[in-house]
């Protein structure tokens, strides 16, 4: 078990708020991790500091380490644009391009980087949505608008075209939070196939999602790092008393 | 009456009225397309779209060289505007941010609310001074009659593109440049195109810049340097002209002129339209 | 801020209780029945049986708790001591009924030689201190207190197996006495094993940490 993340010190500032304060933790590899907390915690300001898409925010600031495989993401000469390119990430709400089908959508960002041949795009995209679970689903009409499909369908879609490109690592920000029950349910089980691949980080606040597809769990309050452990131990004992009161519901 | 009845009664005689206002303010639209069709329509026939425009005296004659005219006017103009205006829109969406944004929109704010006759003098007097009377002044004036509204344009539509729809891109590893030119600008492609549309439409009938810049031709397009014919002025000329025929010119091409705007309409509708379900 | 929860755990908690003092009366009941050679079998076994009611009342409501409620952390530890404790509750209840039934089969401690009668009261007393003990630790989940569960359990087995070397020793005729009263330690150290296991389930209910106190 090696970690691919090691994060150091890590600070976040919108202008002037302190949004995140001191984080350090260690990610493992091939592992699903959560990161928990209540509303305005920092967990999805966390999640986009590794991939360096919370500075693309105007005013939004950075300071500690990152590291990548062994090397600071954070590091003067490195190109955050090819760091994006390693780690795929889901969104809130399904994001499909509205004006592309299916087959489009899952191929977007290969086209974009360059790749133009017919054969190549094909098979990336039948094996990503296989991936996604949504091949059988849509195999036989790619040339369907992206937008027409379910939200359980369309988020599944995003993380198709996630794993097109390859990445060594998928971050979702509370992949599940627009869907229903049953869509969930389906995301959920994705979530822990992938995790035999992939290293992939969710953040969710939905504390049972958290013990059901984890298996290390974060709990973040008011920007700080409170606990940080396997998730058995933390949803059966915690150590702080803090976590306690939040995973036990008793924050008012 | 209970409540529920008079409110049935105000509910109807409500929508009857917003009919009857809809139908008077569609009144001036059709009226004026029916009597430009009325009157135009028996002047269109094959001469009149082939033959140059007919002098002091002569029979027949035809608006040939004054749609080419206008084609001419209209394109150099939208070559120098629309890449302009696209660009400027394209900043002002991506890049508010930037301190330099808020004067620009104020700025371009104020110039699509300049008189046009302003704006033919400035190209008097910037171009026509350099070059003469000459299609070239004519297109720099339009250019810039339809900057501000192309520019306007495509900043709405681009602001129209959800955010979400340029993080997912940038997720995925494309450079910002390229998101904003690939991802957002074809899901603005729409909104862009009426702008485009829009403008090319204002400046189509557009008349005083071209009449201190260009002024009444009566050849075929004889160099950049050289004014063109041009359809509006055509009206103008014509109708005042004591001539009949000449005055059947002006309405066929008032009719010519309004069947152009309408087919760039429907050209540009075509070509955007959704192409997936 | 009370919880949805909340409910159902002080429904629960109730129910444990109610068992606990109800144990508590069944197995004093049948000691004293014992040590002073009356009958309390029909009593002790009707009070035996509402105990194994209880205990499943006990176990349905906490399953209740987790299926609707899926808790975790202190919560969830509750559930699963409470669950563990009604049992033991219930063994109180069974050794009290077995006790009554050797009283009601060979008669008391009435008609033995005074070694052997004292021997026995002072481990009942001993056991009765230990059940209480039990009861009282739950109600406040007082950790400490049930940690003393682990020196009396000692002196409990001290006594235990001290009267069986006696026994050995003195070697008396084999009669009502000798038998009932070996079966009577026998229960009361295997209650007394209870009670243990009743603090253990407090211990870790409280800090989560799994421990032995035997």
């Amino acid at each position: 078990m090696s970690y691919k993340f090691e994060i150091e010190n890590l600070n976040a500032w919108f202008g002037s708020k302190h949004v995140l304060k001191n984080i350090s933790m260690k990610i493992r590899e091939k592992a699903v991790t959560a990161i928990i907390g209540p509303s305005g915690c920092g967990k999805t300001t966390l999640i986009r500091c590794i991939n360096r898409m919370h500075e693309i925010v105007p005013g939004a600031r950075v300071s500690g380490k990152v590291l990548f495989n062994g090397i600071d993401i954070y590091a003067e000469d490195v190109d955050p644009v090819q760091i994006r390119r390693k780690m795929g990430m889901v969104f809130q709400k399904p994001n499909p391009f509205p004006m592309m089908s299916i087959y489009d959508n899952v191929a977007a960002g290969l086209k974009l980087n360059g790749v133009r041949d017919r054969k190549r795009l094909s098979e990336v995209v039948e094996r990503s949505l296989e991936m996604a679970i949504l091949w059988d689903e849509v195999k036989d009409d790619l040339n369907k608008s992206g937008v027409s499909l379910s939200g359980g369908q369309q988020q599944r879609l995003c993380i198709a075209r996630a794993l097109a490109v390859e990445p060594e690592v998928m971050l979702m920000d509370e992949p599940a939070s627009a869907l229903d029950p049953i869509a969930t349910a389906k995301l959920e089980v994705l979530i822990r196939m992938l995790a035999k691949d992939y290293t992939v980080v969710i953040v969710t606040h939905n504390m049972q999602q958290a013990a059901r597809v984890a298996d290390f769990t974060a709990f973040l309050y008011l920007g700080e790092l409170i606990e940080y452990g396997p998730t058995k131990a933390l949803f059966e004992n915690p150590e702080n008393e803090l976590t306690e009161k939040y995973i036990t519901g008793q924050f008012g | 009456m209970d409540n529920y009845s008079v409110r049935k009664v105000i509910d109807r005689s409500m929508r009857i009225f917003a009919y009857l206002a809809l139908i008077v303010a569609l009144i001036p639209l059709f009226s004026i397309i029916g009597e430009v069709l009325l009157k135009g329509a028996s002047s269109v026939n094959i001469n009149f779209l082939t033959q140059p425009s007919p002098t002091v005296g002569e029979a027949g004659g035809g608006v040939a060289n004054a749609i080419q005219g206008t084609l001419i006017t209209v394109g150099l103009a939208s070559l120098i505007g629309v890449p302009l205006g696209i660009i400027s829109g394209i900043f002002l969406s991506e890049y508010s941010e930037a301190k330099i944004s808020s004067p620009i929109r104020f700025f371009n704010d104020v110039l699509s609310g300049f008189p046009s006759i302003v704006v033919g003098i400035f190209g008097y007097a910037l171009i026509v001074r350099a070059v003469g009377f000459s299609v070239t002044a004519a297109a720099f004036a339009l250019a810039i009659l339809m900057l501000p509204i192309v520019t306007r344009t495509t900043e709405e539509a681009m602001k129209l593109v959800p955010a979400t729809v340029r993080e997912a891109a940038i997720a995925l590893g494309v450079p910002r440049w390229k998101t904003i030119v690939t991802v957002v600008l074809s899901g603005a492609k729409k909104g862009i195109s009426t702008g485009i549309l829009l403008a090319v439409a204002r400046i189509a009938g557009e008349s005083a810049p071209i009449l201190v810049t260009m002024g009444y031709w009566r050849w075929w397009f004889a160099g950049l340097n050289q004014p063109v014919a041009s359809l509006t002025l055509n009206i103008y000329i014509f109708a005042i002209s004591p001539f009949e025929n000449w005055q059947a010119l002006a309405w066929g091409s008032a009719l010519v002129l309004v069947m152009l705007i309408l087919g760039i309409n429907i050209i540009v509708r075509v070509a955007t339209r959704e192409k997936y379900k | 801020m009370s919880r949805l929860i909340d409910i159902g755990l002080e429904q629960l908690a109730s129910v444990v209780f109610r068992m606990g003092e109800m144990a508590y009366k069944t197995v004093s009941l049948s000691l004293d029945s014992y040590i002073e050679g009356t009958n309390a079998l029909p009593q002790i076994q009707e009070m035996s049986e509402t105990l194994i009611v209880m205990a499943d009342e006990a176990e349905d409501k906490a399953f209740e708790l987790i299926a609707r409620f899926q808790p975790v952390a202190s919560d969830l530890r509750i559930l699963k001591s409470y669950m563990k404790i009604t049992y033991d509750f219930e063994r109180y209840g069974r050794y009290a009924f077995d006790v009554s039934q050797v009283q009601r089969a060979s008669g008391g401690l009435e008609q033995c030689e005074s070694w052997i009668s004292e021997s026995i009261r002072e481990m009942s007393e001993k056991v009765l201190s230990m059940v209480h003990t039990s009861i009282a630790s739950l109600k406040s989940h007082d950790v400490e207190l049930a940690r003393t569960l682990s020196e009396t359990e000692n002196q409990v087995d001290g006594m235990y197996f001290r009267y069986l070397d006696r026994l050995v020793e003195k070697a008396p005729a084999t009669n009502k006495c000798t038998i009932s009263s070996v079966l009577v330690a026998r229960y009361l150290e295997r209650i007394a094993d209870h009670a243990t296991y009743v603090g253990e389930s407090i211990i870790y209910l409280a800090t989560g940490e799994k421990v032995t106190l035997r």
